[in-house]
């Protein structure tokens, strides 16, 4: 494993997309197809990520000690960090294209993007770690779906939820 | 004010801003916007909301891009320094050592099982989120008329699709995305200001 190149596929993931799980789709494609990540381990870094503290973007520190140890984490964390500075430049113009329709329209365009790909990344996630479509996971599923409407539950609890449904289950 | 403030104190605030950070990404808003607005005033109401404005449109992690542009606004360089390292330290932490005690229970069965069941969720979850990222667009592209709504859905559709079933990186499809819905959005609020020709 390459640490430069394990940095870039950081770097460039979170550079071009948005908000903190912006980033899944195109780490998701870059880390399988070198098999420097499982798809199990996408799974394992984004349960951790819900249930550590911190924005949810902090899932990818986990995903980088899952591969890479803690050198992992440390690239991951410094990968995630430099893209919002960013906003130190934007400071400076957005005055003059806070009203530019191409401005909305560029960010509107790359968010419908990341929900597209994030859903196909995720539903290939079921598919991938063999909790696939049967019915006991569809439930749970259900149940997390039904339990993160009502937007009372934490979703860390959630998670417990599904892990002790998990230990019943299977 | 923050001028009262030792650099000590200022790094302690965001600290434990950082310790309580627990709740996940909207808790954590709401106690930085409480400490920033209200506690300390390094910020007014209204300039808190301009900044949050602009950190939308910054790639990554949102609440970061404010925690710089708190940190700077209450100390330059050294504050946004002292705010990142401060809110992200205990939860960068955590979550490093939460992974590292999990590698060692990894191969048991029972957590085997549990994360069967955590799989669909994580699943529901992200669909959710995603659902709540695309329900004010697609809601404003309405407003905005037929073929807006449709440009909009067909982006997701099409990045789907494409993400499945070719081997374009999935940078290049944001960006295209981001450019075609940038362009198109310009060429129509450019139709709309063109005048009507004045007759006679």
């Amino acid at each position: 494993m390459n640490a430069v190149t394990y940095f870039w596929l950081f770097f460039k993931a979170s550079l071009f997309s948005s908000g903190g799980m912006g980033n899944l789709p195109s780490l998701h494609r870059d880390l399988v197809v070198r098999q420097w990540a499982t798809e199990g381990q996408f799974a394992e870094s984004l349960m951790i990520g819900q249930i550590s503290p911190g924005p949810n973007g902090l899932w990818v520190v986990s995903l980088g000690y899952l591969t890479n140890g803690a050198t992992g984490a440390l690239l991951a964390v410094i990968a995630i960090t430099i893209p919002p500075f960013l906003v130190l430049l934007l400071e400076r113009v957005y005055r003059n294209i806070k009203h530019h329709p191409a401005v909305s329209g560029f960010v509107r365009g790359m968010s419908l993007a990341v929900v597209g790909t994030f859903t196909v990344v995720l539903i290939g996630m079921l598919h991938g770690t063999g909790s696939g479509f049967q019915l006991r996971g569809m439930a749970i599923g259900a149940c997390a779906l039904t339990m993160a409407g009502t937007r009372r539950v934490p979703l860390p609890l959630i998670i417990l939820g599904a892990a002790v449904a998990g230990v019943l289950c299977y | 004010m923050s001028s009262h403030q030792s650099p000590f104190r200022f790094f302690s605030i965001w600290l434990s801003l950082g310790l309580q950070s627990f709740g996940g990404g909207v808790a954590t808003f709401a106690l930085i916007r409480d400490a920033a607005v209200n506690q300390h005033a390094w910020i007014s109401e209204e300039e808190f909301t301009h900044e949050w404005a602009m950190v939308l449109l910054v790639p990554g992690i949102n609440l970061l891009a404010l925690t710089i542009l708190i940190g700077r606004r209450a100390r330059g360089a050294p504050g946004v320094v002292m705010a990142l390292v401060g809110l992200m330290l205990p939860s960068v932490i955590m979550t490093a050592l939460i992974t590292a005690a999990y590698t060692h229970i990894r191969a048991l069965r029972q957590v085997q099982a549990a994360l069967k069941g955590v799989v669909p969720a994580i699943v529901a979850l992200g669909l959710f989120t995603s659902a709540q990222m695309a329900q004010p667009i697609l809601k404003a592209a309405y407003k905005e008329g037929r073929f807006s709504l449709t440009l909009s859905l067909v982006v997701v559709v099409a990045s789907g699709l494409l993400v499945a079933c070719s081997r374009v990186p999935v940078v290049t499809i944001l960006l295209a995305c981001g450019l075609l819905c940038g362009s198109f959005q310009w060429i129509s609020a450019r139709a709309r200001a063109t005048p009507e020709p004045i007759a006679g």
